[in-house]
């Protein structure tokens, strides 16, 4: 077994493939922003403080309105997007100096969102420290303000996605809990009862050349039966519990611990090709009543691409690769 | 037309209630113990979501990563004289790429173009069509097979993305046919 050569997956490639990219584009990215500047950093950016009430030199926290000058702005930053005429903000007075605050979560113009986003993601408070301010200020400063410096945003930004999404993950699955059990309780109801054979008993005529590799009458086909149909329907919590015991069956079946057979093959092709025929729920929340107009590019979309998703697998399914792997494979074809 | 989809928006709220209601009953009928065999099947459910989850964190934060690496818009850069060569506008490419990788991404993606191009627009449409025409492949690998701690996927990885790939084309044509 050790002698013989060691085939890898395609999805090792993918996964490799994803992370690996990450980093070089990331490292592009943050190259690219190095090489022009693009945040200018350390290089103080003039501003204009208003002070509504007048200045107060003892105050420790008071309101301002910050006003940067559109053309000035594009010019610094080399963009074209225009600053808004006035920003609220808080002027902070310490012994260290004084420190600009914009308001929480306004609207900012690029760079300037970035760089808050980057040095305080936080409370998202643009802050920056304050150049030069006469003693005797009066209601209105000249002065600049410059922001702490951004560096290497993509790489901070994909590590940062890696913890975020590993969170998300659990927190998605986790979340199937309740539904993954309340449809393993029924189905187990279902096989007990018989209905569940009944059911194959009606479909499997019309699915069984679609698994062949599955025995007559065997619960596997109940089960994908009502996958399938819970995902036609658009009924996404049900589709999912449903498909994963239609896979526990098809484990049964199997002689490898590791590998998927050709049904489970086939039947996660026919749940990524999707069989819906009424447009997802998400979509319609998205887009309302519009997604009436849609029905029938997505039928026809979706039952296309189902077909190609059927022939796809089957023709694979022969390749010599894809037959040395087969776990069921015959045993006259085993080396 | 309008009776093929009123039957099918009876069948989507019918038939849920029916399997729920309709397995106990018909047990009941058969004299199956229902209580005892329902909790004996969906104590499995625990450890059904807690395998999947090593697969669902693998999947998941690879994509997080690539989203977040901005990779997207330079495959947007890389394929766009390509792709307009065969009609396929540039503005969905983004859709096309994201749609097997994350659904709630690409559901963000067509809020976006919603807000760009307008409900009406048939850029919308096309990406609207992609979103409701295809699964996020990736995640359904994760789910299904790490339910049943499958590692070695053979084919389902290219069959799933061929037929993702075809049915980005075939949205964007259809829709240009239909409403084009």
């Amino acid at each position: 077994m050790s002698s013989k050569k060691r085939k890898i997956g395609i999805l090792n490639y993918i996964w490799g493939g994803l992370i690996v990219f990450s980093l070089v584009f990331a490292l592009t990215y943050d190259v690219r922003d190095f090489a022009t500047d693009t945040y200018r950093n350390g290089q103080p950016l003039p501003v204009t403080v208003v002070f509504p009430d007048g200045y107060q030199p003892d105050a420790r926290r008071q309101a301002v309105s910050v006003q940067l000058d559109a053309a000035g702005f594009g010019a610094f930053y080399g963009v074209d997007d225009r600053p808004a005429p006035a920003y609220d903000g808080t002027l902070i007075q310490t012994d260290d100096g004084r420190q600009l605050r914009f308001a929480q979560n306004t609207s900012v113009p690029e760079p300037l969102a970035a760089i808050r986003a980057f040095t305080s993601s936080r409370d998202n408070d643009l802050r920056g420290v304050v150049g030069s301010f006469p003693p005797q200020a009066d209601s209105l400063v000249a002065t600049t303000v410059t922001f702490d410096a951004v560096r290497w945003v993509k790489l901070n930004a994909i590590a940062e996605a890696a913890l975020d999404f590993a969170e998300t993950a659990v927190t998605i699955a986790l979340s199937l809990i309740g539904g993954i059990a309340l449809w393993m309780g029924l189905l187990q109801i279902a096989e007990a009862s018989g209905i569940l054979y009944a059911l194959i008993r009606v479909t499997q005529p019309l699915l069984r050349p679609f698994f062949p590799e599955i025995p007559k009458d065997h619960p596997a086909l109940g089960m994908i039966v009502l996958n399938l149909t819970a995902n036609m329907l658009g009924l996404g919590n049900a589709a999912t519990p449903l498909g994963i015991k239609a896979m526990q069956e098809l484990q049964t079946l199997n002689t490898t611990e590791d590998t998927a057979t050709n049904p489970m093959v086939m039947l996660l092709a026919m749940n990524t090709a999707s069989v819906q025929i009424v447009p997802p729920v998400l979509l319609v929340a998205i887009m309302g009543l519009q997604v009436n107009q849609l029905f029938f590019s997505i039928l026809i979309t979706t039952f296309l691409s189902l077909v190609v998703a059927i022939s796809v697998t089957k023709l694979l399914g022969r390749l010599k690769r894809y037959r040395d792997t087969d776990p069921n494979r015959p045993a006259d074809e085993e080396e | 037309m309008d009776i093929l989809r009123l039957i099918i928006d009876y069948a989507s709220a019918f038939v849920l209630p029916t399997i729920i209601v309709g397995f106990p009953l018909y047990g009941m009928y058969k004299k199956v113990p229902v209580y005892e065999v329902f909790v004996e099947g969906a104590k499995e459910g625990f450890n059904v979501a807690v395998m999947i989850i090593p697969y669902l964190i693998a999947i998941l934060f690879a994509i997080g990563m690539f989203r977040a690496s901005g990779a997207l818009d330079f495959m947007m850069q890389g394929l766009r004289p390509f792709l307009e060569l065969i009609n396929f506008p540039a503005e969905v490419i983004p859709m096309a790429i994201i749609r097997p990788l994350t659904g709630s991404g690409s559901a963000a993606i067509v809020l976006d173009m919603i807000n760009e191009f307008g409900e009406d627009s048939l850029l919308v449409k096309m990406a609207a069509t992609m979103f409701g025409s295809t699964e996020t492949t990736f995640y359904v690998i994760a789910v299904y097979f790490g339910a049943v701690n499958i590692k070695k996927t053979r084919h389902a990885v290219p069959a799933g993305l061929t037929a993702d790939v075809f049915a980005m084309f075939v949205a964007v044509y259809v829709v240009m046919l239909l409403f084009g």
